[in-house]
């Protein structure tokens, strides 16, 4: 009889240890979101470092209403795991080098999904040829304004020793805030004494653009000069 | 067999007969009711001496939404966010972080209320008894608001509600939506306006509990900063505001908030009992670091957070002393960076109330001084009680630093750095070297000249100071400036009285950038610097972020001695300006972002009404 009752304790306790583990987990998020963000069709070229530039997912029906951050990496795209589900996606307030609107996307997240968000930059570049000559960077590029009203606060010249180029990860940063309009714009940065940029085995580059009163500026793609 | 039986069952009553005595129904000795607090004076005061422990606390793992600012008995990490000083280890940082500073204490609000409320009902006060009392708990309520305004922006107002919460009732009624910044800023003005008839208007011990002043002094402070949000936010290119100004003060009430500060520090200057201290005017080096840092006799302060021993010290003076005069196994903390020491302006420049760089030429022509302390004894005297120089003293003994010596060899200076020529004090040229200078300065401001106090054991008794006097004269310069001109004889004997006291020339007319580099030199390492680049909206623009720019990269002044025997230049002094990025290798960087911290989600969760800033 005791025997009994001790087996029966145990092979319940048992159970309960089994079964507790299959109660309490949820598998990982499987499913990945994944796009760009974009105008007209075309992807932005961004800064990538420091998640300054993010989306922001929000799911409803919860107690919680913490939004779940999306790095948008140099090349405008992005990615995230997630669980299958309706979220709402939109930018991060006020950063980004785009006019701010805070407009709710719905993305319904099912297996593999890929979006495109498109936004309205203050400016682009484009035709942007960057090269080394002689000790200089030499760079031509056009600035298409999109925004009527949006002004130039200053063009960035930019060097790094690896891929990852922007406005604070780089070993030589030129800024012009004169004389820049849009346009096709022709500017040098003259490296003679820069040791870090001579010394340096491989070298990419890029231009940026900064509207006054943007959180951040606009680039132009990656190249590798070196 | 059945007489045990019987014992048992009789223990067993007595057992129980003598459970219902009330042994177990002791008075609790670690919580104390409303009625007991409030019904003993004693106890009454030391409820509020816990508020204003409570405002000088830093992080803490279990309070980690508070910390009020940059303070000698804080964090000394605080020290190093700014263009004033450094570090000796070595540190990539390459942003701000806007959550730094941040307060967030509703809990303190809370507490507040419910001692107003106490103090009402109590018996065992006079009335006029409660009316100080009164007024110094809703004192630091309104500094509370102002620490959370100026980080966050507006935020909920509670007034004097004292919250409770009972399982069901409907928690959205006592959910407060934020208050736009300018009516937050005016609860401050209105709450110090009130409050500071309700103070006493004599001094108390060590300055460091709030009278009628110190209330004036808030009032005027928070004027300020109203009045140059709405002035410097909408001359931004895309000023910062959120759509129902929480964040963003309208341009038009400038002038107004400019009047109230301007009439609430005249208020202090004419009535109160501070002067700007002036004892020593032989040494006004000595002068300016007495009228700051020593308690005794001190007609400067108005408000400050004291430090006694035993119990409340802290280890400021531990950790910066120079390694030669060091006291404990420890020193060197900070160093100061050149940007701050050269604002200091030469007390015979041709242009007062500007900084300007040293001409200390260059290796290959090179300009010799006749001391190490030459270049820097020629400056604006408030130089020597806020940074030790190379070859300045400390309680009788010389601070030596000495990056070097210069030799010469084949007719050409040769640099010599190392141990053995080398100060044991630094500046050094080794990012992972601990315990010495950087950037061939120390900080002397709240360094503390009692024997032992750079001791671990004992500690320093420093004060930080909250409000002085000065900042009454320099708040007077600037908001008469914005009102009625540069060349108004307000605004101009306002800022040269500060000048005068300090060792400089006077100004003959005052402008903007005059005020931002008097505020500089006067209050450095005084929690002022941060936000008044904010108010500003100087921030984003002297800190960019870029190399090139000196305002944002950090820089020393080196100095070498000469060692040539036969050379006429033999045993004078060098000094080569040098780039601390081999210990900082980013510039600072301030993003548009850094002008207000983010609302935790935490808060935003409990409380679904608050609005986040912007850049969130």
């Amino acid at each position: 009889m005791k025997i009994d009752i001790f087996s029966g304790v145990l092979s319940f306790s048992l159970l309960v240890i089994f079964a507790g583990c299959g109660k309490d987990n949820y598998d990982a998020p499987e499913s990945v979101l994944s796009g760009r963000v974009v105008y007209e069709g075309q992807a932005l070229d961004l800064r990538g470092s420091g998640e300054k530039v993010k989306l922001q997912l929000y799911q409803d029906g919860y107690q919680r209403h913490d939004p779940i951050n999306v790095y948008v990496g140099q090349d405008g795209a992005f990615s995230a795991k997630l669980f299958d589900g309706k979220y709402k996606l939109v930018t991060a307030d006020r950063t980004g080098p785009w006019v701010n609107s805070r407009d709710t996307m719905i993305v319904n997240v099912k297996g593999a999904t890929t979006i495109d968000v498109p936004v309205i930059p203050f400016f682009t570049v484009s035709n942007a040829s960057v090269s080394l000559v002689n000790n200089e960077m030499k760079t031509t590029f056009t600035i298409n304004k999109i925004v009527p009203e949006a002004e130039i606060d200053r063009v960035i010249l930019l060097l790094n020793s690896t891929v990852f180029v922007d406005d604070q990860i780089n070993i030589m940063r030129k800024d012009f805030t004169d004389n820049v309009s849009p346009g096709t714009v022709n500017l040098s940065a003259d490296l003679t004494g820069n040791t870090t940029v001579s010394s340096a085995p491989v070298l990419y580059g890029r231009v940026c653009v900064w509207a006054k009163g943007a959180d951040q500026g606009i680039y132009s793609p990656v190249v590798r000069l070196k | 067999m059945k007489g045990r039986y019987f014992i048992i069952a009789a223990m067993a009553l007595c057992l129980s007969g003598s459970g219902c005595r009330d042994f177990l129904d002791q008075e609790p000795d670690k919580i104390l009711t409303n009625d007991q607090v409030y019904g003993d004076p004693n106890l009454i005061k030391s409820v509020l001496a816990n508020f204003y422990e409570r405002v000088s606390r830093g992080k803490t793992p279990d309070d980690k939404d508070y910390d009020w600012g940059q303070r000698p008995g804080g964090d000394l990490y605080d020290f190093t966010r700014l263009d004033e000083a450094i570090r000796y280890d070595f540190d990539n940082i390459n942003q701000f972080d806007r959550n730094r500073w941040r307060t967030y204490d509703y809990k303190l609000i809370r507490n507040i209320n419910q001692f107003l409320q106490g103090v009402k009902e109590t018996k065992v006060l006079q009335e006029s008894e409660k009316r100080p009392l009164e007024g110094e708990a809703r004192f630091i309520r309104a500094w509370c608001y102002f620490n959370m305004c100026r980080t966050l922006g507006g935020m909920p107002i509670v007034g004097d509600e004292v919250f409770v919460y009972t399982p069901g009732m409907d928690i959205t009624a006592i959910q407060y939506p934020r208050a736009t910044e300018a009516e937050t800023y005016d609860y401050i003005i209105s709450e110090c306006h009130a409050i500071a008839d309700m103070l006493p208007a004599e001094k108390n011990k060590n300055s460091s509990r709030a009278n009628r002043w110190t209330a004036k002094m808030l009032e005027a402070r928070a004027a300020l900063y109203g009045a140059s949000l709405a002035k410097y936010n909408n001359q931004m290119a895309s000023p910062i505001q959120t759509p129902g100004r929480e964040v963003g003060i309208d341009a038009s009430k400038a002038r107004d908030y400019y009047q109230k500060a301007l009439d609430a520090a005249q208020y202090v200057i004419t009535n109160s009992p501070y002067v700007l201290q002036d004892k020593r005017p032989e040494n006004k080096a000595r002068n300016f670091y007495e009228a700051v840092c020593v308690k005794d006799n001190n007609s400067e302060v108005i408000w400050a957070r004291d430090f006694s021993y035993p119990g409340q010290t802290h280890g400021f003076t531990k950790s910066n002393l120079p390694t030669t005069l060091a006291q404990d196994a420890d020193g060197n903390y900070l160093s100061v960076l050149l940007n701050l020491v050269e604002e200091y302006e030469p007390v015979n420049t041709t242009t007062p109330g500007q900084g300007s760089k040293f001409e200390v030429g260059t290796l290959s022509s090179p300009k010799f001084y006749e001391s190490a302390d030459a270049p820097f004894k020629a400056r604006d005297p408030r130089l020597g009680g806020t940074v030790m120089y190379p070859g300045s003293f400390f309680v009788g003994a010389e601070v030596v630093l000495q990056a070097g010596h210069l030799n010469e060899q084949n007719g050409q200076w040769v640099k010599r750095e190392g141990d053995s020529y080398t100060s044991g004090n630094g500046p050094f040229y080794d990012p992972s070297k601990r315990l010495v200078n950087k950037t061939g300065f120390g900080i002397r401001k709240f360094l503390d000249e009692t024997p032992s106090a750079g001791t671990i054991g004992r500690g320093s008794e420093m004060w930080e100071p909250h409000f002085r006097i000065a900042e009454a004269y320099l708040i007077v310069a600037e908001a008469s400036l914005e009102l009625n001109g540069g060349a108004n004889t307000i605004t101009v004997n306002a800022i040269n009285a500060v000048r005068a006291r300090a060792g400089v020339q006077p100004l003959t007319t005052v402008t903007f950038d005059n005020i931002v580099h008097e505020r500089r030199v006067e209050f450095a390492f005084e929690d002022q610097r941060y936000w008044d680049m904010l108010r500003w909206r100087l921030a984003d623009k002297a800190w960019n972020g870029s190399q090139s720019n000196e305002k944002s990269t950090r820089r020393g002044l080196w100095p070498y001695r000469v060692v040539s025997p036969g050379d006429p230049n033999n045993g004078k002094w060098f000094f080569e300006e040098k780039d601390m990025s081999f210990i900082y290798p980013n510039p600072l960087k301030f993003e548009l972002k850094n002008y207000y911290s983010e609302l935790d989600n935490s808060w935003l969760n409990n409380n679904p009404k608050m609005v986040k800033n912007p850049f969130q």
